[in-house]
């Protein structure tokens, strides 16, 4: 009987959804931390070459978040 | 007359229940970042206030679903709703009393069908909905929150392990606030929505309102104002639940539990697939503390949580379903609900009473 109640494929997509997106959008803002944290650190060194990488990874990192964010709210008003 | 007096004591009910279902969930929002010091509590709850308010106005498309999917629509009078709603908030007050994280969505959902059933037996019940939109994803939300979590700080701590704690804590609190937001503006657009159905429905049913129609404006900024007032309030017995009773947590596991929690509930939202807040919130930071270590969960506070949302359809169904048969002594006019309604500000009176003078606001945690 529940096999027919469920809607199994909605169920699925939405854990698939729910993995993808939990855990890529912490490992992006993690990435982000990492790469603003290696930025400080290589700049003091005089590293600049290395600090600009870092720094570049740290702000590709957090518009991605922003995106999310942003994907987030549109999924919010158009259900 | 006495329909019109039903009628307006069922409005007046329903945004006492949203009142109560924005004090009861601030909690989801705010718990984390509060614990963790990503924000001041007064700071937190008025943001999440704020964004519970905005939230209500981004969507109307779901608001007359709540009842609907789970009884037959037909047979809903203002009293079997007015029945309902005093289970749902019955229960989210015993619920806070006691500082366990329960859904008010399934509170609502268990006092309209108790109420229902009292009043016209088993078939109101829609079987396919309350299996399909109710059980399922009651089981499926906190296990999807607690795996996507425990992926997710596993994977945080592996990133930025080798960095300096100073930048790390104060990153992930920074993440935490826009995290956080979400959930507010995704808590204000599901959950004032449902008052706002239930407010729909009443007034479909006593005649106010054509059978298709769309809430009201006014329903839609009543019931905004209602949630937002009750989030403001902060119903700090759950917060210190979910902040701090659960896992000690750091700023890390604290985003984790929070993105997770806003990328599961979004997720649901888009595949129609309704998930609880309160179940996601509080798996995901299940989650994040297993991952870390599985003796970092007090699982005895986690096994309470686990039997409150157990119970809360059938407590919230049993008294929806004795409010029902009490109103139905004095007859089918509006003498039972008025004395209910009494009845029912005298014991939360006296309940805020007694827990204003015992609640403390929650400590940062974080460093």
């Amino acid at each position: 009987m529940i096999a027919t109640i469920v809607e199994w494929k909605d169920l699925w997509q939405t854990v698939v959804a729910s993995v993808v997106a939990g855990v890529g959008i912490t490992f992006a803002f993690s990435l982000g931390i990492w790469g603003t944290g290696q930025f400080v650190e290589l700049s003091r060194g005089d590293r600049q070459a290395a600090a600009t990488i870092a720094g570049l990874v740290a702000l590709l990192a957090f518009l991605l978040v922003a995106a999310a964010v942003i994907v987030g709210i549109v999924v919010m008003t158009h259900k | 007359m006495s329909a019109d007096v039903i009628l307006v004591i069922v409005v007046a009910t329903a945004l006492a229940f949203d009142f109560t279902n924005g004090f009861h969930d601030t909690a989801n929002v705010v718990a984390t970042s509060i614990s963790t010091g990503a924000a001041r509590p007064s700071v937190a709850i008025g943001f999440a206030s704020a964004l519970n308010f905005l939230g209500a106005f981004i969507s109307i498309s779901v608001a007359a679903t709540v009842a609907k999917d789970v009884v037959d629509a037909e047979v809903i009078t203002p009293t079997i709703v007015f029945a309902g709603l005093i289970g749902a908030i019955a229960w989210n007050l015993i619920t806070w009393y006691f500082g366990l994280p329960s859904s008010s969505s399934h509170a609502l959902i268990g006092g309209v069908v108790g109420s229902a059933v009292a009043a016209v037996g088993l078939d109101a019940i829609l079987a396919e909905g309350l299996v399909g939109k109710v059980l399922v994803p009651a089981v499926v939300a906190p296990l999807v929150a607690f795996l996507v979590a425990g992926l997710a700080i596993g994977i945080s701590y592996r990133v930025v392990g080798r960095q300096r704690p100073g930048i790390v804590t104060r990153g992930y609190r920074y993440g935490q606030i826009v995290s956080s937001g979400l959930l507010a503006l995704a808590h204000g657009t599901n959950d004032a929505q449902k008052t706002m159905g239930v407010i729909t429905l009443a007034l479909i049913a006593g005649g106010k309102l054509g059978a298709e129609a769309d809430p009201p404006t006014w329903v839609i900024v009543a019931s905004a104002t209602a949630i937002a007032l009750g989030t403001y309030s902060g119903g700090w017995r759950i917060i210190k639940t979910t902040g701090t009773r659960i896992i000690k947590m750091d700023a890390a596991q604290g985003f984790s539990a929070q993105g997770a929690g806003a990328a599961v509930i979004l997720a649901s939202t888009h595949f129609g697939f309704p998930l609880s807040t309160t179940h996601v919130i509080n798996g995901g930071v299940m989650g994040s503390g297993a991952a870390k270590r599985l003796s970092a969960v007090r699982w005895g506070v986690a096994g309470n949580i686990v039997v409150a949302w157990v119970l809360t359809l059938p407590a919230a169904a049993a008294i929806g379903a004795l409010t029902y048969g009490f109103t139905r002594i004095f007859g089918t006019g509006a003498l039972g609900p008025v004395l209910v309604t009494l009845m029912a500000l005298s014991l939360v009176t006296a309940a805020f009473a007694r827990r204003a003078r015992q609640g403390a606001p929650v400590e940062a945690v974080g460093g």
